[in-house]
């Protein structure tokens, strides 16, 4: 039984190649081979669309047209969009992307709900969520169509409007009724196979029926799992990932393998990598069987992968343990300016940072430059000039929400209910600090009146929780009310789409994250898998508010102004996430966590995560991981710049209220 | 600490309404006004006992606000009991339970028993919720109902501890196949695997120290 993949290590593999040929011929061939290839013959194309786009960036250029096609196989439907050939005239659209958003055959059956949006003015799209919580971009409908698409799948599989959204089509929906009704009428196959949250109860003993080799009746969770298991281990899809791998080249495949290597070593008996490194340069054979070996659980604390040529041994230790550096101080920061302020190396400033972090007591002067607040080239007189202009700014709009009577307030709504919600929550936020502690507080009054002069500022995306634990450590080092503001501002046209009514932004960093960890640890990813934990939700405080709930205070301060380097990746948030779930993986897998008692685990490691080690660990994992890991994030992923055009937060608008 | 049962308890609501004091008012017995908001879930977990049985209440404690709900749907699976919490001083808080309640009924499990609680009773000098209205919502749809205060205690312990009689209940009615952990609950030792369970001697699964 073979199951379409959609992270079928293929792409990645494509991805290596493509970059190393630096040909994009090459890339085409492939595509186009992959798209007959997932038109099976015996298919029958019931829906075709033209000219149905997604945007990956905010930039008109960089849209990528393609088509979209329903396919019926037998009582199974797929869905399938690719994109146009050799169509893109911007340099900063590769191949390599338009690969990384192509829709091979994803069956229903994969499919937990298709979302319509039709916004007044613009073109109608619909999103498309998998069971397993993620989601593809949005498909724009340019030649229109959305109704015709729904209509046909209605045709065609079990889908139901969401009571609660008229605009939610729910498809393989066992939790609803009427569905289940259906289902155990008709039992289709794409359907019968249920999704992963289903709690559809003949899912365990068909199971069981398929395998036929277990005679016993022992319904134990271990027994599904490794049936699950073997049943993978037999899995052609399988077999052909592996031979990708070995195609990977050969640093990266190394260093991959030694830094998983590397990583279980230094959680068993806390040895500097180092040494453990030396001893381990052995024999070939155990890299091998590291490639080959597919029994995840049972062979992860045993496997000794040692590295082929003495040669990558050299390579790698120019990229790993780069040790941590003392803060960067007064006395250094000064070399960094000239005469008149000016910084003449940002990128030696930010890569210093990197390393060492930041004084505190230059902090206040530091973030505004790594937050965009503070140009690099600015002059200390141009700062200051900023501040004020910036100042009087920062009250015209403040000025907005305070001259709002009693009685205007009466009538609006939305206003109160924003205000009612960010006078609940700053008053839950860090008030263990001395900073933010004690009735009255006049700190916790200016995170208020930031919060709320924000929500004008942006009133499509206006207050959503986690946002003051944003603004926290930034009221707490610019000590300023406007500079604060406005550094907030500049963080949040990173991190905004993070709280998007819809989560798209959350949704594509857990995406990304998803195919990272499937590159640079594929024993855990096929563990996630297998678990139904892809959708990587168990991550998502680290990343809604940048691991602030993780660390102590200090600690999440050092972190930050390390991220916002932007060096060498401006996603190294999410090697951060591989890094600490690097650590723990030995324990995930072992003790066989299920998605509740994973995400139970990453909870209560709050507190219990140790930085600068995990720091090296993200750093040498994204220079591991290199183009293969940059292409594994979507362009416009947060906390990526520039999202200008305001259209963000468009989604927004037909929902609000 | 061994357990004969091990039951999932979500907790559900508006934000602000008490949900994270409710439950650290259970399990740890203390009222505290400051803490900071919930991001994503929370844990909590308290021995009960039931029928002289002890079982293990382990109670996810969600986000409330509204743009967390997609997130907080993948928390009902699986989960045993549902405390629906509301705020008796915020009437919009209690107009929001039906859409809160169409979220459960879809997303958990159908057995999931839920108990509605009207939050902060000992301010009833604010109160914008009758406890009648309390009633008779949780009439019309088939909840228990409770009005409770996180400050004072009061009805806490009852809240948690009625919701697993009731779901106790129902295990020993034979509505759960309890070697299905869909349910929201885990056998440990010296609990039965409900009357099939117990008639086929099937030997309990599931952790006994499962935290």
């Amino acid at each position: 039984m073979h199951e379409p993949d959609i992270h079928d290590l293929s792409d990645d593999a494509d991805y290596a190649a493509a970059s190393k040929q630096g040909s994009s011929s090459m890339s085409r061939t492939d595509s186009s081979k992959r798209s007959s290839s997932s038109d099976p013959e015996d298919a029958e194309i019931v829906y075709l669309k033209d000219n149905v786009t997604i945007h990956p960036t905010q930039y008109a250029t960089e849209r990528i047209s393609g088509r979209l096609k329903l396919i019926k196989q037998g009582s199974s439907l797929f869905m399938t969009w690719i994109p146009y050939k050799g169509q893109s005239s911007n340099a900063r659209l590769s191949e390599r992307d338009k690969n990384l958003y192509t829709i091979r055959a994803i069956p229903f059956s994969d499919i937990q709900s298709i979302r319509r949006h039709t916004p007044t003015i613009g073109w109608q799209y619909v999103i498309v969520v998998l069971s397993s919580g993620l989601a593809y971009p949005p498909l724009y409908f340019y030649s229109g169509g959305v109704r015709e698409f729904l209509a046909t799948i209605k045709q065609h599989v079990l889908i139901a409007r969401s009571s609660e959204d008229a605009n939610v089509f729910l498809v393989n929906n066992f939790q609803d009724p009427l569905q289940r009704t259906l289902s155990s009428l008709e039992l289709p196959r794409s359907l019968a196979k249920g999704s992963p949250s289903s709690s559809f109860k003949g899912t365990p003993s068909d199971e069981r029926l398929d395998k036929g080799t277990l005679e016993d009746n022992q319904l134990s969770n271990n027994i599904q799992q490794n049936n699950r298991q073997r049943q993978k281990n037999h899995d052609p899809a399988r077999d052909i990932s592996i031979q990708v791998l070995e195609k990977f080249s050969l640093v990266t495949r190394f260093a991959r393998e030694t830094t998983s290597q590397l990583f279980r070593e230094s959680l068993v008996d806390g040895h500097g990598p180092a040494e453990k490194r030396r001893n381990n340069w052995a024999s070939k054979d155990h890299q091998r069987q590291e490639i080959a070996s597919n029994d995840v659980d049972d062979d992860v604390p045993k496997r000794v992968p040692v590295a082929s040529d003495p040669l990558e041994f050299e390579k790698l230790s120019l990229v790993w343990g780069q040790p941590r550096q003392h803060p960067l101080g007064l006395e250094e920061w000064s070399t960094f300016l000239d005469s008149e302020g000016r910084v003449g190396d940002p990128n030696a400033l930010k890569k210093r940072i990197f390393y060492g972090g930041v004084e505190h007591n230059l902090r206040k002067e530091v973030w505004g430059f790594l937050l965009g607040y503070y140009s690099y080239d600015s002059t200390y007189a141009e700062r200051q000039y900023v501040v004020s202009v910036k100042k009087s700014e920062y009250e015209t709009i403040k000025n907005q929400w305070q001259s709002i009577s009693p009685e205007q307030a009466k009538r609006f709504t939305k206003f109160r209910e924003r205000r009612g919600l960010i006078e609940k929550d700053v008053v839950r936020t860090d008030r263990s600090l001395s900073f933010y502690d004690g009735d009255d507080n006049p700190n916790v009054r200016l995170m208020h009146d930031i919060l709320l002069t924000y929500s004008f500022y942006n009133f499509d995306l206006g207050y959503c929780q986690g946002m003051s634990d944003l603004l926290s450590p930034i009221l707490f080092i610019m000590k300023d009310e406007s500079e604060a503001f406005w550094c907030f501002v500049s963080l949040l046209e990173r991190l905004g789409p993070n709280f998007n009514r819809d989560q798209n932004g959350m949704h594509s960093q857990l995406f990304a994250l998803s195919k990272l960890v499937e590159l640079l640890d594929a024993p855990l990813h096929n563990y996630f898998k297998q678990n139904d934990c892809l959708n990587y939700f168990f991550c998502f405080r680290w990343i809604l508010i940048q691991f602030k709930r993780e660390f102590e205070y200090e600690k999440t301060l050092r972190l930050w102004e390390v991220l916002w380097t932007h060096y060498p990746t401006e996603h190294l948030h999410l090697y951060v996430c591989i890094a600490i779930l690097k650590r723990h993986r030995v324990k995930i897998m072992g003790e066989q966590m299920d998605f509740d008692t994973l995400l139970k685990f990453i909870n209560e490691l709050s507190g219990q995560i140790d930085l600068d080690p995990v720091l090296r660990d993200a750093e040498a994992l994204c220079v591991c991981a290199g183009e293969n890991g940059a292409a594994s994030i979507p362009p416009g992923t947060p906390p990526s710049l520039p999202l200008q055009d305001g259209s963000i937060y468009q989604q927004q608008d037909d929902e609000v209220l | 600490m061994s357990y004969a049962y091990l039951f999932k308890y979500i907790i559900i609501g508006d934000t602000g309404v008490g949900k994270s004091c409710l439950l650290l008012q259970f399990t740890d017995k203390r009222f505290q006004p400051v803490h900071d908001l919930t991001i994503g879930v929370e844990f909590g977990a308290r021995m009960i006992t039931i029928d002289n049985k002890p079982i293990k209440l382990q109670i996810w404690d969600t986000a409330g606000q509204e743009s967390f709900r997609s997130i907080t749907r993948s928390y009902y699976r699986g989960a045993a009991g549902a405390l629906l919490v509301y705020d008796i001083t915020r009437r919009e808080t209690f107009n929001h339970l039906a859409s809160w309640l169409e979220d459960a009924r879809q997303h958990a499990n159908a057995n999931m028993t839920v108990m509605l609680i009207g939050n902060k009773c000992d301010l009833a000098h604010r109160r914008a919720v009758s406890t009648e209205e309390g009633e008779q919502f949780a009439k019309e749809n088939g909840l228990i109902f409770m009005e409770a205060s996180a400050k004072t205690a009061q009805n806490v312990e009852e809240a948690f501890i009625s919701t697993a009689g009731t779901i106790y209940k129902k295990i020993q009615d034979g509505v759960f196949d309890v070697s299905n952990e869909s349910y929201g609950i885990k056998v440990g030792y010296g609990g039965t695997a409900g009357p099939s369970g117990g008639r086929d001697g099937a030997p309990a699964q599931g952790g006994a120290c499962c935290s």
